[in-house]
């Protein structure tokens, strides 16, 4: 077999369509550990609920995408306000394992509330009639969606990158993730900060799972095997950081685009092997920090 | 000693009065305490939490399944195969993920073991991938309901027995010494990892004790036994019980089972009950869980 440029092309494209909604399922991921210093398993919740929630919104009609997913990014973020006030807020100051148990408390009841509200049979929706035919990218045919989903990311990374480094809130953000006592004293309102920061994350895991329904059918199971992905994205690009996580989702959805060429059956193996290498090498992530001394 | 005594007695003449279904669900107990224990003597004695328990309960039941299908081994001859194997794979793992600590180590165990369970899921030639490797004839006394009982505890109360032991030896000091303040049980001339592998390599041998039982209890073996949500299991059971009382992750790991069995016989929404329940308890008795008011947190 020679070598296909076109073929090649249309991987690492697939490879990027990965990667736009693993970013953006893990970046609040890494967002939310930073600030709160909560490891979220049921991030990958939010993300299926967001899914979910769109083939609700617009009732199975995939005419109703744009809207419809500015809804459920919306509707993430005033669930994601809510479960912080209710259920994070009071335990902050425990050890881990109590906020692991509680957020694993909260993947097992979304999961199946899920089924209780929309049933466990799959649901799926086809992408807009504007966008289902394909495109052709150097003589190979490429789903015309997944640039809209490549495009989401780069605009979602943008997005926080500019709230991040030229605001106000941003730069509290970035100072809470540093030293929270510090932050308080300065009379910055840190518990509605972090409430924020959270519903933030939230809305990006919903939006995330919204924009894949075009493409892929949803389960209830799909969050189990998302909140593995999203840490597998934040451990190896760095832990509470944005661009480890743009660059941890590129890694992983190029190493499964081309790992499915080179041994099919164990293309998945290779992300795990990727995510244990990184750890021994640099156990902080490769753009992470090394890990500051908590108060 | 003056509790546990009747406690046990009533456990051995328990299957003389009660029907099959009860003594299976007790059976499925006593496995997850085993699991549960061993997981508990890397999360107290030191100090670290695994996500990763999972591969060693998963490799002990793959070791007992294949020994059977594949060579043709006698169940019961399998066991001692299933505990070595599981230390091996612990041994493997445990020397790169013992020299990280807190969230690397529970992220670094996670990795492996879903590498594992990568692997499973998908040889089909070997493990049978997802299909599993259902009807695994068992011989011998763990044939049936009762013997499988009797095997099952047995293993248990050997294996609580054995750390009850471990947690008063020198050993188990040396354990909490690194566990407690690294530098200094380094200065007196102890080696923080070589403990720590130790410590981890035995609770893999014990965890895979606990699939080889899984295997008998299920006659198969599934990709499910490594996934990450089985050592959730082991957590759970040994948080809830008191991970700081020897049979703390016992206790937890029997009312996590009977209230399964219990709630999954009247509505098929086991995860959400058993949601409902980890949340109320984390946010209202915090104290019921762990017996923490005792202990000395060592991660903190």
């Amino acid at each position: 077999m020679g070598f296909d440029l076109g073929f090649f092309v249309q991987q690492f494209l697939t490879g990027l369509a990965t990667a736009s909604t693993l970013f953006l399922l893990a970046v609040g991921l890494s967002l939310i550990f930073g600030a709160l210093g909560i490891v979220n398993f049921a991030h990958g919740s939010f993300y299926m609920l967001g899914a979910y929630l769109l083939f609700w919104v617009v009732r199975g009609n995939p005419e109703g995408l744009w809207w419809g997913m500015a809804v459920v990014a919306a509707i993430g973020l005033v669930l994601g306000a809510l479960v912080e006030r209710i259920f994070l807020r009071p335990v902050y100051p425990r050890p881990e394992h109590h906020q692991i148990l509680l957020t694993y408390a909260l993947l097992l009841v979304i999961e199946d509330g899920v089924k209780i509200l929309f049933g466990s049979a799959y649901k799926s929706l086809g992408p807009p009639s504007a966008l289902s035919m394909p495109v052709w990218i150097l003589g190979a045919p490429f789903p015309a969606y997944y640039l809209v989903q490549i495009l989401l990311a780069a605009a979602v990374a943008m997005l926080l990158w500019l709230l991040l480094k030229r605001t106000r809130v941003g730069l509290w953000i970035r100072a809470v993730t540093q030293d929270r006592e510090m932050l308080e004293a300065l009379g910055v309102p840190v518990p509605r900060l972090l409430t924020g920061v959270f519903a933030l994350g939230i809305a990006l895991a919903a939006l995330g799972g919204a924009a894949t329904l075009p493409m892929q059918t949803v389960s209830p199971g799909v969050a189990v095997e998302a909140v593995i992905s999203a840490f597998i994205v934040v451990v190896v690009g760095g832990l509470g950081s944005i661009w480890g996580s743009l660059l941890g989702a590129f890694l992983i959805g190029e190493i499964q685009a081309f790992g499915v060429m080179i041994w099919p059956e164990f293309s998945i193996a290779f992300v795990y092997l990727l995510m244990a290498v990184v750890l021994l090498v640099r156990p902080f992530g490769l753009l992470g920090r090394p890990p500051a001394v908590r108060t | 000693m003056r509790v546990w005594l009747p406690a046990l007695l009533v456990l051995l003449l328990l299957p003389l009065f009660l029907p099959r279904y009860p003594v299976e669900v007790l059976t499925q107990g006593f496995i997850l305490a085993l699991f549960a224990s061993a997981f508990n003597l890397v999360f107290f004695q030191l100090g670290l939490l695994s996500f990763g328990h999972a591969a060693f309960f998963g490799v002990g039941a793959y070791t007992a399944a294949l020994l059977v299908t594949k060579a043709g081994w006698p169940y019961l001859l399998t066991l001692p195969a299933a505990i070595v194997i599981a230390a091996l794979f612990a041994l493997g793992i445990g020397f790169f993920s013992v020299r990280t600590s807190r969230i690397y180590f529970t992220m670094l165990t996670l990795a492996f073991a879903q590498l594992l369970w990568a692997i499973v899921h998908k040889w089909y030639a070997f493990t049978g991938g997802d299909n599993g490797i259902p009807g695994i004839p068992v011989g011998g006394f763990a044939a049936s309901a009762t013997g499988l009982y009797y095997l099952a505890l047995f293993l248990l109360g050997t294996g609580l027995y054995f750390l009850y032991r471990l947690d008063r030896s020198p050993f188990g000091y040396a354990l909490r010494a690194v566990r407690d303040n690294e530098a200094r049980a380094e200065a007196i001339g102890l080696s923080p990892f070589g403990l720590r592998l130790s410590g981890f390599v035995i609770s893999g041998a014990l965890a895979g004790a606990a699939g080889f039982l899984q295997v008998a209890w299920q006659r198969s073996a599934f990709p499910d036994f490594l996934y990450w949500t089985k050592s959730a299991e082991a957590i759970i059971a040994a948080i809830l019980g008191g991970s700081a009382h020897l049979l703390g992750p016992t206790i937890g790991a029997l009312a996590f089972v009977e209230l399964g069995a219990f709630v999954q016989a009247r509505t098929e929404y086991w995860p959400l009950v058993l949601g409902l329940v980890l949340l109320f308890l984390v946010l209202f008795f915090p104290r019921g869980l762990a017996g923490l008011s005792g202990r000395r947190d060592a991660r903190g």
